[in-house]
């Protein structure tokens, strides 16, 4: 590959980034809080790639323009073709946002050492992020979850028998996705039930106190009350 | 590799090349991303691969920016001067030096390969390599938030991963062989270049060199994350030995950031803490992508025996730190 076309390929992984972040489709592969660090690293690609491409043409395309690099550089400057696949990826295919097949088989609940939990928010059914509510079912000293009526969202997940509601946890990016669900029971839970997998629902319930224990992996059970079909969220992980 | 017409060939060829690529990309876009979306294992390898580039990216360009600072600013001279003459002073300053750049492992590659100049300590430009990405701040808070109420898990970690990189700086002091490192920095520019020049050169450099191997390392992980079977995950729990080589593995093979390790660790609760620990020591020091990025900088030769060697020295130290400190229960 020659130097002015590697300055190319330069500029175009800052422009394929810069279109991955304006479409939002970042947020399938990545936390949001990545953002200002990803504008970042696309603003300075594209700085160096049209410096480079600026210097080459401004200074005489002698030895420097033909020259893939110096010496022994030159037999592996086809790597550089490489940053075709991320390019490619990440502005023209997009993959999607994994869903519950493509995260990882173990339940996000961390080593349930038993700690002091803050109060969930007041209000007659409060939102809760589903594997906040995994932990809490598992880990929470306060108990803070019985009694109360709770606000979750996920997907439903037709397995193991009965019908769960899911959600893909990501902490760092895609690699480490990792699936959080809650078994549904009670009235609602049939007509969850009654929807195909991986319909996004909001559903209100009541988490059984003492469900989530270790023989199933600390997957607690809801008893619902009531069942909404929402639109699937343009993020559809939690965190 | 090459003779001398092909490569001249491939030179001319190469813009034409790029323009009719983006152009089959632009027009196949639709087509490859539906079949790609069709089959779950191919759209799990394709997501995976984007989140870890993606999440790399960023820590990529602090790493070459680094880089590129240092090729402007701090000259072989300089750093000799700096540096403590005693190699093994040397050694333990820049594995504590590591706590000081805030970022993963990516990124210290290229800084690593630019401290590691003629003439100057190359034990502690590697020790440097190792150190950063497994004890700066950033990582050590993430594993405290990951093991709450276990704050011997952060100690732990952090000093089994300094043990690590200072013993793989000692090992390269005694055994360590400039020649194996076959790849070289390309001549800075001429005499009288402004700092932009040599600033934005360097970086340029660097960024083309390592990102094409997180690539490669990118497509490893993916492919691994669909091909190692979830059940590898369930049926290591009991015997340690099984345990910690088991975890040692999939750190390799599975290329966490290290500012996401902690977490994936804390997730694998039917493990003992030993096996989880030695797992954030291995993931940082060496995995698939940073082994292709360390054949991209230093050379293939160098590769070979860094990441074998840093792969023992890692979970043989993660193993003595965890029973000392941990204990060997649960």
């Amino acid at each position: 590959m020659s130097r002015g076309t590697q300055n190319l390929v330069l500029l175009l992984v800052g422009l394929a980034t810069a279109v991955m972040l304006v479409k939002g489709t970042y947020l399938n592969y990545v936390r949001p809080v990545l953002l200002p660090w990803l504008i970042v690293a696309a603003a300075v690609l594209v700085a160096l790639g049209l410096a480079a491409v600026i210097r080459d043409l401004r200074h005489a395309p002698d030895q420097h323009d033909a020259d893939g690099g110096h010496g022994d550089h030159r037999h592996q400057s086809w790597l550089a073709w490489l940053l075709l696949i991320p390019i490619a990826m990440v502005a023209f295919v997009v993959p999607p946002a994994l869903g519950a097949s493509g995260a990882g088989p173990t339940a996000a609940v961390s080593a349930p050492k038993r700690r002091a939990f803050p109060p969930l928010p007041p209000g007659p059914a409060p939102t809760v992020s589903l594997p906040e509510t995994v932990m809490r079912a598992a880990a929470d000293s306060t108990n803070s979850l019985n009694g109360r009526t709770i606000t979750l969202t996920g997907f439903s997940l037709r397995q193991s028998g009965g019908v769960d509601l899911g959600r893909v946890v990501i902490v760092c990016c895609a690699a480490d996705a990792q699936l959080a669900r809650i078994h549904l029971t009670g009235p609602g839970a049939a007509a969850a039930a009654g929807y195909p997998d991986d319909t996004w629902l909001q559903i209100q319930g009541q988490i059984q106190p003492g469900s989530a224990h270790v023989d199933d992996g600390f997957i607690p059970t809801m008893t619902v009350a009531a069942v909404k079909q929402i639109d699937k969220p343009a993020n559809t992980y939690a965190y | 590799v090459t003779a001398a017409p092909t490569a001249t060939r491939r030179r001319v060829g190469s813009l034409e090349l790029l323009l009719v690529s983006l152009i089959a990309l632009a027009v196949s876009a639709g087509t490859v991303s539906a079949f790609v979306s069709g089959r779950p294992d191919l759209s799990t390898a394709a997501t995976v691969f984007c989140g870890v580039f993606v999440q790399a990216l960023p820590f990529l360009v602090l790493g070459v920016v680094v880089s590129g600072l240092i090729a402007t600013f701090v000259s072989a001279e300089r750093l000799s001067r700096w540096m403590p003459r005693r190699p093994v002073v040397a050694v333990a300053l820049a594995g504590i030096g590591g706590a000081a750049l805030p970022g993963c492992e990516c990124g210290s590659v290229p800084v690593a390969r630019r401290l590691f100049g003629p003439g100057t300590n190359g034990a502690a430009a590697l020790t440097f390599m190792l150190s950063a990405p497994a004890i700066n701040p950033v990582v050590l808070v993430a594993t405290a938030v990951a093991f709450p109420g276990q704050p011997a898990m952060v100690l732990a970690r952090c000093v089994a991963s300094l043990a690590t990189a200072v013993s793989m700086g000692l090992l390269w002091q005694r055994f360590g062989r400039t020649e194996w490192v076959t790849r070289d920095l390309p001549a800075p520019p001429a005499h009288g270049s402004s700092r932009w020049t040599v600033f934005s050169e360097a970086a340029r450099h660097d960024f083309l060199q390592a990102a094409s191997y997180l690539v490669v390392g990118a497509v490893a992980a993916a492919a691994l994350h669909v091909l190692v079977p979830a059940w590898v995950f369930e049926h290591l729990a009991g015997n340690l030995v099984v345990g910690v080589v088991t975890m040692a593995v999939l750190a390799v093979v599975l290329a966490l950031c290290s500012e996401a390790d902690a977490f994936v660790a804390s997730s694998l609760t039917m493990l003992p803490l030993v096996p989880r620990l030695v797992f954030l020591v291995v993931g940082p020091a060496v995995d698939v992508k940073l082994s292709a990025m360390q054949a991209g900088m230093f050379g293939r030769r160098f590769a070979v025996r860094f990441g074998p060697a840093t792969f023992v020295v890692a979970t043989v130290i993660g193993t003595i730190v965890g029973l000392a400190i941990l204990g060997g229960g649960a």
